[in-house]
């Protein structure tokens, strides 16, 4: 068995660490790099409570294996907080209640910044598709997708006062 | 157990290191979810992440994916509008943004709704080992039981507006494994079908092509009767299991309605 | 932004003695910030140097005996540490409710000479590497007779059922009854005096909780030998006691630090992982984790008890209900878990929010060699519930009365007896009715408009 050393530059800083070929990226970012963002909930891809960024798209981190992605890009929910002040999305799931046990929200969160991303104005349809592979099992889609709609706006907003 | 990653960065590493007995690995969403949980044997894991086999070329009509474009890829290539519905039926965007064209040839059904898709499509593949390269086609790959080599990309003629028919009937809009999925190719001439090619997922252990459906229709209109009578014929050749979306009953009864879904469009 | 239902102050005005403060206002949730950056704490979200895993070999069978466990494969796994079978469980047989005096105990941690649903634990194996306690429980081998299972609650009760549990009866007896009982009035003369019978059958299947974060824990030894337990339980105390007469040691070596769960609905309140946990990491001296894959959170965590309720109606053609049988079967799969309390919770539940002079009931707790069920989200009362209104509608539909008005001529008030020889008090099912059907622009007569929950029902026999 090789351990390998895997770079990742992880919320735009630059980290190494050393894999094993059963790590996933989810455990390199916990077990390794000690960000406890990303959840394990099923290690199926079929929670999303895994949800990160890799090279500026949302994966399911617990089907990748670390070695595999070395050299890329990662994004977590740590990186999206500028000190003490919410990106859009968090501030929307905050106050739009959209957390409940809080196991989902950053994989959702996560789905929905990458959604936002390239589509600033989504419909509700669209909302829908892009957290489908985000579980969630008690605080309700409804306030999930409502908070992802006023983050829009608040983003849309702010791009337009830049203007 | 999972003892080695390989990833080579072209396709003549991939398969020396395929003829020493390590699995292929693409996106990662067939393997990785056993790897994780259970024991195994000794795996080695060649990833195709970095060979080169990740590019979509569309050329005047034929459009030849490489066997590690992402679902996604597919999704934003404006050339690839035909399959759009295809993958947006399949998974989820965080699993789509992994998975690839070539690891859905062998996605285990109720999955695997781009075979169905590439099956309707005639699409050929591109097979590699260390002999050479032939050409097979999707349909005689899926059916196939031997393992067969390296997959390195799928060609098909893109089909003129309005051919190619497509439904999915799922458990949920988004994110569901199929319970039964209708892909079809038909060139009506003068009120008949001239060309016809059907394929079928949800209805058997593997992503097949209906030639009872498609012997039934070729040569007559497409009409509510021609349709059932060609479901009638199409029950002959498929052979539904239970599974957690639904039963085989269930799929028996509803193929009948969604071939004509397709189809007809109603 | 939040949706805020004002209170209506309406109803009751009497029974308000203070003003709701925060009922009908914003109030930001604490742990959201937390949950949104990421940095709330679920028992997973710590390293500790050291970690060591444990998976568990599971039962191949529904119901058999174990003839032989061979155990040396598994503990020549490189990075195995440990392989642990009932031996060395200090006090192996337990059922949760022992607590609240509950008997017998019924279940072991790990089974001895016999096995009882498939996915049973059978060996615990603990690995520096989940990969290798993952090969490691792969590698046991168990020696099996299988024996006839039972699947289905009423072939369970009956006579010619092979007998499943040590105890004797494949039931849960209460009290020395086969049944959580209620006996009130003479129901057999109520369906003498009834000008209609309804009977119909209802079932239900297992419900999987589904969370979103798997059962688990991981157990820490102190340089003292205390355990720290880091663990996503609902049901903090209930596991550190459990936890401690497993282990057969005073409640005070163990410490259980918990409260964030990631999902629950009841499907953690069973003390399933942390004894385990703790027997590897006194065994290793390290710090241990023990998680259900989704497969086993899936597959052997405990469900929903299916139910089948029986239930026997005698209503007049006014459509006043006069007597109501019940016979319901909970299927508490394997092990008594929660369930012999969930069945008594259905019990305290019937016949259903109405007044109705004639009452019998019978609750069965029946074991089958399926996965054991247990607590989640009102169980007991749920399925019953989807039972009863099931009843009330078929029998309002073949009456020709509109539901509603036949729940509001049943409908309990407070004062009146309860078939448990309660009184009933702040029943408010009339108003509720009410304001449902205004709501929905369902219309009702001025009588059923004039009713009150708090003025006694004229001459309800």
């Amino acid at each position: 068995m090789t351990v390998k050393i895997v770079n990742l530059k992880v919320n735009g800083v630059d980290k190494a660490l050393m894999a094993k070929p059963e790590t996933t990226l989810l455990l390199a970012l916990r077990e390794h790099l000690g960000l406890m963002g990303a959840k394990r909930g099923c290690a199926q891809g079929a929670c999303g409570s895994c949800t990160v960024l890799l090279d500026g798209d949302p994966v399911v981190s617990c089907l990748v294996p670390a070695v595999a992605v070395d050299g890329a890009e990662v994004g977590t929910v740590e990186g999206l907080a500028d000190g003490r002040t919410l990106s859009d999305v968090q501030r929307a799931f905050v106050d739009g209640f959209a957390t409940q046990c809080g196991f989902c929200t950053p994989g959702m969160i996560m789905s929905a910044e990458a959604l936002l991303e390239r589509n600033p104005d989504p419909t509700d349809d669209e909302i829908n598709e892009a957290i489908s592979g985000n579980v969630c099992r008690c605080t309700g889609y409804e306030p999930i997708v409502s908070a992802i709609r006023d983050a829009a706006a608040t983003r849309r907003a702010s791009a337009e006062a830049r203007v | 157990m999972l003892t080695e990653v390989h990833v080579p960065d072209d396709v003549t590493a991939a398969l020396s290191l395929m003829a020493s007995g390590a699995k292929v690995m693409a996106g990662g969403t067939g393997l990785m979810p056993w790897l994780n949980d259970h024991a195994s044997p000794p795996t080695e894991l060649v990833c195709l992440r970095r060979v080169g086999l990740g590019t979509v070329q569309v050329s005047g009509t034929t459009a030849r994916l490489g066997a590690a474009t992402t679902l996604s890829q597919v999704e934003r290539d404006a050339s690839l509008g035909v399959l759009w519905p295809v993958v947006r039926s399949i998974a989820s965007v965080p699993v789509r943004n992994l998975a690839t064209v070539g690891g859905n040839l062998f996605a285990r059904q109720p999955h695997g709704d781009l075979a169905v898709a590439l099956i309707a499509l005639g699409a050929r593949v591109s097979v590699a080992d260390q002999t050479g390269t032939r050409e097979v086609s999707v349909e005689d790959l899926v059916a196939g039981e031997a393992s067969v080599g390296l997959v390195t990309d799928v060609a098909f003629e893109l089909p003129a507006p309005g051919d190619f028919k497509y439904v999915k009937a799922a458990r949920r809009r988004f994110n569901s494994a199929s319970i039964v999925t209708v892909a079809a190719t038909i060139t009506v001439t003068e009120g008949v079908v001239t060309r016809i090619v059907v394929g079928l997922g949800g209805v058997g252990p593997r992503a097949q092509r209906a030639k009872a459906v498609e012997a039934a229709l070729l040569g007559e209109p497409l009409t509510a009767a021609t349709v059932q009578a060609a479901a009638e014929a199409g029950l002959g050749e498929i052979a539904p299991m239970d599974d957690a979306y639904a039963s085989a009953w269930y799929r028996t009864r509803v193929f009948p309605v969604h071939l004509r879904r397709a189809l007809l469009g109603h | 932004m939040a949706r805020v239902n004002p209170i209506d102050g309406e109803f009751f005005k009497s029974e308000r003695t203070s003003g709701f403060n925060v009922i009908g206002t914003t109030v930001p949730r604490s742990d959201a910030l937390g949950h949104v950056t990421g940095r709330t704490e679920f028992f997973e979200d710590r390293t500790f140097p050291d970690l060591a895993h444990v998976k568990i070999h599971r039962s191949a069978y529904h119901h058999a005996r174990i003839d032989s466990v061979d155990i040396s494969e598994a503990s020549k796994v490189p990075g195995v540490l440990r392989v642990i079978t009932y031996k060395d469980v200090p006090a192996n047989w337990y059922t949760v409710l022992r607590l609240i005096g509950i008997e017998p105990n019924d279940e072991p941690v790990l089974a001895e000479d016999r096995v009882l649903y498939a996915g049973e634990p059978i060996v615990a194996v603990v690995a520096d590497s989940e990969a290798a306690a993952i090969e490691g429980a792969a590698r046991v081998k168990v020696g099996y007779t299988a024996l006839p299972a039972v699947f289905d609650v009423e072939e369970a009760m009956s006579p010619d059922a092979p007998v499943i549990k040590q105890a004797g009866t494949n039931f849960f007896v209460y009290e020395g009854h086969h049944a959580r009982r209620i006996r009130f009035g003479d129901v057999e003369e109520g369906f003498a005096q009834a000008d209609r019978i309804f009977e119909w059958r209802y079932s239900s299947a297992p419900i999987e909780h589904a969370p979103t974060e798997t059962t688990g824990c991981v157990v820490v030894p102190q340089a003292d030998g205390r355990l720290i337990i880091h663990t996503n339980t609902q049901a903090a105390f209930f596991t550190l006691d459990n936890t401690a007469l497993i282990l057969d040691r005073p409640f005070t070596d163990l410490r259980v630090k918990g409260g964030t769960v990631g999902g629950g609905f009841g499907g953690k309140v069973d003390v399933m992982v942390e004894p385990l946990a703790c027997i590897a990491a006194a065994l290793t001296n390290r710090p241990v984790k023990f998680v259900y894959t989704r497969e086993e959170e899936m597959q052997v965590s405990s469900p929903r008890a299916a139910e089948r309720i029986y239930i026997k109606d005698g209503v007049l053609d006014d459509g006043r209900i006069v007597a109501r049988k019940i016979m319901l079967y909970v299927d508490a799969g394997a092990y008594s878990r929660h369930s012999p309390y969930g069945t008594t919770k259905a019990a305290a539940h019937l016949p259903g929010p109405y007044t109705i002079p004639n009452v019998y009931a019978d609750c069965h707790c029946v074991y089958t060699n399926r996965t054991p069920s247990s607590a989640m989200r009102g169980f007991g009362v749920t399925i019953a519930d989807f039972a009863i209104e099931s009843q009330m509608d078929r029998i309002a539909r073949a009456l020709d009365i509109d539901p509603l008005r036949f729940r509001l001529i049943n409908a309990y008030r407070d004062g009146d007896m309860k078939a448990h020889r309660k009184v009933a008090s702040g029943t408010a099912l009339i108003e509720v009715i009410q304001r449902a059907a205004a709501l929905v622009g369902h219309d009702l007569p001025e009588e059923y408009l004039a009713l009150s929950s708090s003025t006694p029902g004229e001459a309800r026999s």
